[in-house]
């Protein structure tokens, strides 16, 4: 089974980093599962997220979100809950997450069969500047453990 | 008075505002407010040594990195008195060729075409032309896979040093992307046709076209800064003739001529002033395609990207049929104080640079001119010229067709200092 873990973010934008840094920390506490399944870190996938996603059974995306909940909550959309978002016209130099699953969606047949999974960090600050925010950074454990147990999922 | 304002841009890269001001049935203001905060790169240059300014530079776009790096290299390698050798130049070209498919496929097909085809954006575009969007992303795809052959990764890829390249990429996988090469050459072709049905607005501005001329290969790293009013100036003149100039409301610098004058520079200004240096693939689709040049709809810059596509692919095909591994991969540097430019053509215009260095490499003056703080005033001019037909439209069409302008000249506000959000608001001032 291909198994694609992608943690997303910009490092120099404050709690956007969650995604990353989240992925990172899995690695290390992980690396049998690691070691068993595809890691990619991504700033800004855009559209090359459709090429990530190319030939993967499954796949969990690690990203920060904004979001109204406080920082560092943590959200887990299943591939269901991911089809219903309706992204924002937006940017097409820098495409979103959702966005560019929705064009997948729309294009390529084949991404019917990976099921997406997106974990989300509730950031706090995007500001400029590395650095997590205390709360998203405890959130990282909880995180880690969740990518671990999706993977053991789909494992077993 | 009226005002129409788009208080963010959309489908550019950076973050802009609109503000067109309407009195009396006339426009009387018209702003290209440009907010993305300054990015300070020429700043935190210096003190760098000279290796790490491909690098660093590269990251001021996700879109033309290669752009800032070879503008880079040649100026700091014109400071050393290096010259590369033809193998590097042609691996320079190859990777250039890959930016230039990358950004216009991108653009053509989903950045102005939605614009043209009355789409909100390229997703209402792949719903009701899914292959045309798929083939889009594949050609796109083949650029960014000629990037990661030769630079190690799809954006901001690495490896280009001054002096040459840190290592000489791997044959095979640059030879395996020739098939899907062969494919994009005539989806490009395609594209050309395609991009001569579309319905672009009226609009013909007569242009001061600049653009990087070299007489036996299609302007991109060699040669003069050539301009359609005739002046043909070397690199190293290029502060002489084109100037920049702080504009209050704006974190971008205005580009103007040395006699106050706005230019063109880009597609349109390439096609134009270059159309003979493009290769036969590329001159058989422009011949076709039966245009009359000069092109001066700035809309139709769209066809110019799609005639250059046309050539980027038939000169990737052959630089990689051409390409072996011979000699060194990069020149032996010899450290010494000195002070240079360096020239390139972006996919969205010429790219200036200058660095002075000491003779311990490090950096002490760096100036970089993108191509899009030169266009900015160009666009506000285009905005003018089109103003008489926008007072007559309906604001929200109004509003939506000075969008498509600005959209059509492929800004990168990035560079020059990103559409995220359109908020359109009309404030109307009644007199007392």
């Amino acid at each position: 089974m291909n198994i694609l873990i992608l943690g997303i973010g910009q490092s120099l934008r404050g709690d956007d980093a969650a995604g990353l840094e989240a992925v990172q920390l899995w690695q290390a506490q992980h690396p049998d599962s690691a070691a068993q399944v595809q890691v990619e870190l991504s700033e800004l996938p855009g559209l090359a997220l459709l090429d990530l996603l190319e030939g993967m059974d499954a796949a969990i995306l690690v990203d920060a979100v904004q979001s109204s909940a406080s920082a560092g909550t943590v959200i887990c959309l299943g591939p269901d809950e991911l089809a219903s978002f309706t992204p924002d016209a937006g940017s097409a130099h820098g495409w979103s997450v959702a966005e560019t699953l929705q064009l997948g969606r729309l294009l390529v047949p084949s991404l019917a069969n990976c099921r997406v999974t997106l974990i989300g960090i509730a950031g706090g600050q995007f500001g400029m500047g590395a650095g997590l925010s205390p709360k998203v950074r405890a959130a990282l454990e909880k995180v880690a453990d969740m990518v671990e147990r999706e993977i053991q999922n789909y494992l077993k | 008075m009226k005002t129409i304002e788009v208080a963010a841009l959309a489908r550019v890269e950076g973050e802009g505002g609109l503000y067109i001001g309407v009195k009396d049935g006339q426009v009387v203001e018209i702003r290209l407010d440009i907010y993305e905060p300054p990015r300070f790169f020429e700043g935190f240059l210096v003190g760098r040594y000279l290796q790490e300014v491909p690098d660093i530079t590269a990251r001021i776009c996700g879109i033309c990195p290669v752009a800032y790096q070879m503008s880079s290299v040649t100026a700091l390698e014109k400071a050393l008195d290096v010259e590369v050798s033809p193998q590097v130049y042609a691996l320079r070209r190859l990777m250039y060729c890959g930016e230039y498919i990358e950004s216009h496929a991108l653009h053509i097909y989903l950045l102005q075409a939605p614009d043209l085809l009355g789409q909100p954006s390229a997703l209402d575009l792949a719903a009701i032309v899914p292959d045309v969007v798929k083939n889009a992303l594949r050609m796109k795809k083949i650029g960014n896979d000629v990037l990661k052959a030769i630079g190690g990764r799809s954006v901001h890829p690495v490896n280009a040093c001054v002096g040459g390249f840190y290592r000489w990429p791997d044959v095979a996988p640059l030879k395996a992307l020739l098939p899907e090469l062969e494919w994009g050459l005539e989806a490009a072709k395609e594209t050309v046709r395609w991009s001569l049905t579309l319905p672009y607005p009226d609009l013909e501005i007569d242009y001061e076209f600049v653009a990087i001329h070299h007489p036996e290969e299609y302007g991109v790293m060699h040669g003069d800064a050539w301009s359609s009013k005739g002046s043909k100036t070397s690199v190293a003149d290029y502060e002489m003739r084109y100037f920049e100039e702080h504009v209050q409301r704006s974190n971008a610098l205005h580009g103007h001529t040395s006699y106050g004058g706005t230019y063109l520079v880009g597609p349109l200004a390439r096609l134009n002033l270059n159309h003979a240096q493009l290769l036969p693939a590329a001159q058989k689709a422009l011949k076709d395609a039966k245009l009359k040049l000069p092109l001066k709809n700035p809309f139709k810059s769209l066809i110019a990207r799609a005639v250059e596509l046309v050539h980027f692919y038939e000169e990737a095909i052959q630089l990689i049929k051409a390409y072996q591994l011979d000699g060194p991969s990069h020149l032996a540097l010899k450290l010494k104080a000195g002070e240079g430019c360096g020239m390139s053509e972006a996919p969205r215009g010429l790219l200036y640079h200058r660095y002075k260095i000491d003779e311990q490499g490090m950096v002490k003056f760096a100036k970089i001119v993108p191509p899009t703080a030169q266009n900015l005033p160009r666009i506000e001019a285009d905005l003018f010229a089109l103003a008489p037909k926008l007072v007559k439209m309906e604001q929200d069409v109004a509003t939506l067709t000075a969008e498509h302008l600005v959209r059509a000249y492929d800004p990168c506000i990035s560079c020059a200092t990103h559409f995220l959000k359109l908020k359109i608001k009309e404030v109307v001032h009644v007199k007392a």
